[in-house]
């Protein structure tokens, strides 16, 4: 994927108050760090980084005061509903550097279990990866049409591109394939549960027996 | 039946208020897609599970849905031509204080024409404004 290059001032005022007006004026406050230099406090335009963001980018070049840095999108703070990207986290990074980032898991294809009546979950969602900076991947797929009824796809059985590797725990579960959990016919209530309208209040009996207690110390 | 605590500590609750946004569960963490809550109230544990069966039917037990919200909160009331005074009313029913961005219900493991059907007909039945979201990959 073709780096993009994000143009950035350099951000003078600081604190909350500072930020949420350049937030009105459609900047995101932003922060570069790394490669033990000092961190910058700069803002970027909003639209150029929703662009970058709804591409997948994960590297970028910070164009700033006439100098160019690579960057990798290292956190994206959002606003209560996801919509706006309050705070960017860029991290330097050399291109010729391993980084690590995180990248979505797509499963591809139907699973041999789901003709048996099985249904997949999947339980990871985002992968950590070691890779090149160059060469990171847009996504994870994985074909799951080899998973049976109650199998497991574990991570080190991924299959991943040339020069990725999984740093996220081996043993953990991408995706299973079981049967889905039908709801057992309700049988015969007992008595107790069709009384309870109430939940149970821890400490009445408890209060009760030290009633009791002292009235007959009384 | 309606959602409601299995033990609490204390019957009766103070009203409260709900002012700001919700900082936490604002973003789908289980399935592919959510339904967001875009205004602060109080839905009861019938509306969600009206909003539970809804979406289970629609889906024919495909995919997975998921519950995100809890009534944890009790509300007291009074039964009618009572006067005022003599204490506080018995609990009438259990609510979950929902918060601007709040996520209701999350939907996995079908397509996503279909889930919008699923949460839209959820989204009627929910006392608050509601929109539908995507699960957002995580950067970095």
């Amino acid at each position: 994927m073709e780096i993009q290059t994000l143009q950035a001032e350099p951000r003078t005022p600081h604190g909350s108050r500072a930020a949420q007006r350049l937030r009105r004026r459609g900047k995101v406050p932003a922060v570069i760090y790394g490669h033990q230099q000092a961190p910058e406090t700069i803002l970027v335009d909003q639209h150029a980084l929703v662009g970058c963001l709804e591409d997948g980018a994960h590297v970028v070049t910070i164009a700033l005061d006439g100098k160019t840095e690579t960057c990798l999108l290292k956190d994206v703070q959002y606003d209560h509903l996801g919509i706006a990207p309050l705070h960017v986290d860029f991290a330097r990074i050399d291109l010729t550097e391993k980084v690590r980032v995180r990248v979505a898991l797509e499963l591809r294809g139907t699973a041999k279990g789901q003709s048996e009546g099985g249904i997949v979950i999947q339980q990871l969602m985002d992968l950590d990866i070691e890779c090149l900076a160059t060469a990171i991947p847009d996504s994870i797929r994985v074909p799951i049409n080899d998973l049976a009824l109650d199998q497991i796809l574990h991570v080190r059985e991924l299959v991943l591109p040339e020069g990725v590797r999984a740093v996220a725990d081996p043993e953990a579960i991408v995706a299973i394939c079981r049967e889905p959990h039908v709801q057992a016919a309700p049988t015969e209530a007992p008595a107790e549960a069709a009384a309870a309208t109430e939940p149970e209040v821890i400490a009445r009996g408890k209060i009760e027996e030290e009633g009791e207690a002292e009235g007959e110390k009384s | 039946m309606a959602m409601m605590p299995a033990r609490v500590k204390f019957r009766k609750q103070q009203r409260g208020k709900m002012k700001g946004n919700a900082t936490r569960g604002n973003y789908v963490s289980y399935g592919d897609y959510g339904l967001q809550s875009l205004e602060a109230g109080w839905v009861t544990g019938r509306q969600i599970e009206a909003g539970r069966v809804a979406t289970t039917h629609f889906l024919r037990r495909e995919g997975r849905v998921i519950v995100r919200i809890f009534p944890h909160k009790s509300v007291s009331g009074k039964p009618l031509e009572v006067r005022m005074g003599t204490g506080k009313g018995e609990p009438e029913f259990w609510t979950a204080v929902v918060k601007p961005g709040t996520i209701l219900f999350e939907v996995g493991g079908v397509s996503e024409d279909i889930a919008r059907a699923a949460l839209q007909r959820v989204a009627h039945k929910m006392p608050v404004r509601c929109r539908f979201v995507k699960r957002r990959h995580v950067v970095g």
